[in-house]
């Protein structure tokens, strides 16, 4: 027998080598199957932190020495993360050398504000948890896809719902109340001027649209930091500068039915083409699909501009999240059929206040959000709140002042080149947020990034960045 | 500067605190206060007398028992001390060599026994030390501060100090933590980062015990060694668990510790009562209603197992959570593989 059969083993050792082979392939096959992906929309109100949130978020995965609150991290699995090519090569990929370079410039600076749409992918490379899965596939990826925006953008997406005249109506009453009225008094007075069912005129058209941009401007550039300026491509208009397609501007609806090539007629088109055009273009491509969702909030700057600024940023905050589709509902789904199950609402720059505030911070953004919190979890997605900051720029010192023992920062404020100690002012952990006899409660501080940021190569120093991406990614990365 | 800046202090502003309220401020860019920015604070604040902190195992402090045990005991030591210089004093007579020689060994017993002494207090005050820390962990858990638990967690580094395993855990602790973080952010590090390792060291003490038990049992011809198994490695995985945790109990200490242990098996929430343990055991397995033997072996292997996660529990300087309190499920499965490896 073993004669006529002298490589029997062999043999058998072969076809072993040979199946294991067989098998590692359908392994690794399978495992680019089951490669994850993950679209994490990153919304934000323009200046609300998503540029400088991008940008720590990827920084951080890829040195992963900050991130003990991820379990992935905590649980020794997670072995990289790296940058890939993005699928969808419609947009321009995010430049987060850059950004990383100018925040770790000497001395540094924060990235400009943004002013087209960006995207990059990332894929994160961990040891799945369960033995089970593990036998399947020892390795596992998630592709995370994020983009990045002007948050002006952002504003435009109300609109889609809208017509010409729902629109219109919904800005003339705003300009209604201060500090609009006063903003706008110019474009009010050229409202007044014309008659939106006599025939059009373009030099008129021109003027109207250009007034109106100059409103939406000064309503950015105003003290109070109004938030509800429609449409966005008007400040951020990207690719668009410069385009019939902004000149445009709400008008009063006529009496009688506008005639054909009246003012109204004439605007009313050039604002379904910018709705179809411009923005559902925008949102079918990049906000489609969205499968997890961080809302950032720039709280502090909100109370620093008043009682306006904040009622004006709710308002379009529950304008922009009534279009997504959170569990089941939200119209945006019927142009795109993505569906978020976790949204986490986040206090951005949570580092402009001392670490024992943060639990102000967060009520605060709890009683702020708390509607569009609750339709959230109507819809059957799980929401949470979070004070953070994704660049931390103070650290948090107890300083003695008039016998009072006072939780301080100390930090470098913008424009400054020395580190110096405040008092930031403290959040209540009450709803009377704006006492009547205090001029001004809250001088909130910017700050510069900290120079040599980042030096230690453990990625950027960051407040709950960890606890963001756990509660955003951390049961995809099981 | 900071008139101008309190220029906007309300004087009574409803719903404000006014009592502490403070407007924004520049201070002048003075060194801060020792404060909340590192984890490096100095204050040590659980020294040893922590014992006197609530204690949720040693019963009400009453000195009578204590008392005659100490008072039999120092008879005994005052007699001892007679019989040897009476004996030190014969050898001395006899020839100046062999009396040299009872004398060295007297000395050895002395001083081999007020080491055993020094170490039992030394185990004992360590355990009391993590009494201590839960206390105070549950109590920063309790108050939901900020501020408080970067004190917190240099005692528990400090308490770990002498352990060249769990340095480098320490380490990644320090580095970790932040002055952002809160005191229940912090003791969630601590207990992530420091104790989990241990816990899963720990658990594979237990795992290890229990299988031990059950196969020894399961095999051993008789009940009288049926006994002294279950408590020779019961005594053995208690004194492995401590000694993980860094309680370091001496002899007296590991007896004590399982004493305290089996007295509390209820109050570390592992005892589900015996009969449950039958139950477990029996109900899982065909084989082991075969054999009785078997079945024997498992329940001791459950019971080595309650005690030693109870162990874990009263050893932990920071209580267990809901998510990671160790469960007898795994040891439950492995020791239903024990009749088919016995058969
Ligand atoms: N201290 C601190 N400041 C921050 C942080 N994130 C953002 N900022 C500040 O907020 C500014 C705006 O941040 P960006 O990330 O550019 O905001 P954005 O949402 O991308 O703004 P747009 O591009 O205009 O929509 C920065 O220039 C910083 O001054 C943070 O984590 N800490
Ligand atoms: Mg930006």
């Amino acid at each position: 027998m073993s004669t006529k059969f002298p490589d029997w083993n062999n043999l058998a050792g072969f076809g072993e080598k040979v199946l294991d082979q067989a098998l590692g392939h359908v392994g690794t096959l399978a495992g680019r199957m089951l490669e994850g992906n993950v679209r994490l929309g990153v919304t934000g109100l323009r200046r609300a932190g998503k540029t400088v949130f991008v940008t720590s978020l990827i920084d951080n995965l890829i040195r992963g020495g900050r991130l003990p609150f991820m379990d992935v991290v905590a649980g020794n699995r997670f072995l990289a993360a790296r940058l890939r090519s993005s699928p969808d090569r419609s947009a321009p990929r995010f430049a987060y050398e850059k950004y990383l370079a100018n925040l770790t410039a000497a001395p540094p600076h924060w990235p400009a504000a943004t002013s087209g749409v960006a995207q990059l992918r990332m894929a994160l490379r961990y040891v799945p948890g369960s033995s089970m899965r593990r036998s399947i596939q020892p390795i596992s990826t998630l592709n995370v896809d994020v983009i990045d925006y002007p948050g002006e953008w952002l504003m435009d997406l109300p609109m889609l719902n809208q017509s010409f005249a729902d629109w219109s109506a919904l800005t003339l009453e705003l300009l209604e109340h201060e500090p609009r009225r006063q903003i706008g008094a110019r474009w009010l007075h050229w409202l007044s001027t014309i008659a939106p069912d006599k025939r059009a005129d373009e030099t008129a058209t021109k003027e109207g649209a250009s007034l109106y941009t100059d409103y939406l401007h000064a309503c950015r550039r105003s003290q109070a930091n109004l938030s509800l300026v429609q449409p966005g491509r008007f400040l951020e208009p990207g690719e668009l500068a410069g385009s019939p397609v902004l000149t445009f501007c709400p008008l009063p609806l006529p009496e009688a039915t506008a005639r054909p090539g009246s003012l109204w007629e004439v605007m009313s088109e050039r604002f379904d083409d910018y709705k179809h055009n411009v923005v559902r273009k925008f949102f079918v491509e990049h906000f489609s699909r969205l499968d997890r969702q961080i809302v950032l909030v720039d709280v502090l700057g909100m109370l620093n501009a008043g009682p306006a600024a904040l009622h004006d940023m709710r308002m379009a905050l529950t304008a922009c999240l009534e279009a997504f589709r959170h569990g089941r509902g939200g119209w945006l789904s019927k142009l795109t059929g993505g569906q978020i199950d976790k949204v986490l609402f986040a206090a951005t720059k949570a580092d402009h206040i001392a670490a024992s505030q943060h639990g102000n911070l967060k009520n605060l953004l709890d009683m702020l959000v708390s509607e569009a919190r609750n339709a959230i979890r109507f819809e059957g997605a799980t929401v949470d709140t979070m004070a953070l900051a994704a660049v931390k720029c103070t650290e948090t010192v107890t300083t003695e002042h008039q016998g009072r023992k006072l939780a301080c920062i100390q930090g470098t404020p913008l424009g400054r080149q020395k580190p110096t100690v405040l008092f930031p002012g403290s959040i209540p952990d009450g709803p009377d947020l704006f006492p009547e006899d205090v001029a001004q409660p809250y001088r909130f501080m910017d700050f510069e990034p900290p120079a040599g940021v980042g030096r230690d190569g453990r990625g950027l120093p960051n407040i709950r960045l960890d606890q963001a991406l756990n509660f955003l990614l951390g049961d995809r990365l099981v | 500067m900071s008139d101008r800046d309190r220029q906007g202090a309300p004087r009574q502003a409803p719903g404000w605190q006014p009592s502490n309220w403070q407007a924004p401020l520049e201070l002048e860019p003075v060194r801060p206060g020792p404060g909340a920015n590192e984890a490096t604070p100095q204050t040590e604040p659980t020294g040893d007398d922590a014992g006197k902190f609530a204690n949720l195992s040693l019963s009400h402090w009453n000195w009578t028992v204590p008392g005659f045990i100490g008072g039999v005991l120092a008879l005994i030591l005052v007699a001892l001390a007679f019989d040897a210089s009476d004996l030190l004093s014969r050898a001395f007579a006899s020839s100046y060599a062999f009396g040299a020689a009872v004398a060295g060994l007297v000395a050895l017993v002395v001083i081999a026994a007020l080491k055993l002494a020094v170490d039992e207090v030394i185990s004992v005050r360590r355990l009391r030390r993590i009494d201590a820390l839960r206390d105070e962990a549950n109590q920063l858990l309790a108050a939901d501060g900020h501020g408080a638990a970067g004190a917190f967690a240099t005692t528990v580094s400090r308490f770990y100090r002498d352990r060249t395993d769990i340095a480098p855990t320490i380490e990644t602790l320090n580095a970790s933590i932040n002055d952002a973080h809160n005191d229940r952010e912090i003791i969630t590090l601590i207990d992530r980062q420091v104790l989990a390792p241990i816990d899963q060291s720990a658990y594979n003490s237990v795992l290890r015990a229990s299988r031990d038990t059950a196969i020894a049992t399961a095999l051993s011809p008789s009940a009288a060694l049926d006994v002294v198994i279950v408590l020779w490695r019961n005594l053995k995985l208690v004194r492995e668990v401590a000694t993980l945790y860094g309680a370091k109990p001496g002899r007296f200490g590991s007896w004590r510790l399982m004493r305290r242990m089996l007295g509390n098996l209820a109050v570390a929430g592992v005892a589900e009562g015996l009969s449950h343990v039958a139950v477990d055991a029996l109900g899982g397995s065909i084989a082991a209603a075969i054999s009785t033997k078997l079945g024997q072996g498992m329940v001791n292997g459950l019971l080595t197992a309650r005690v030693g996660v109870a162990t874990m529990v009263l050893c932990r300087p920071v209580a267990f959570t809901a998510e990671n309190r160790p469960g007898l499920r795994r040891i439950r499965t492995e020791l239903l593989n024990v009749p088919k490896e016995v058969l």
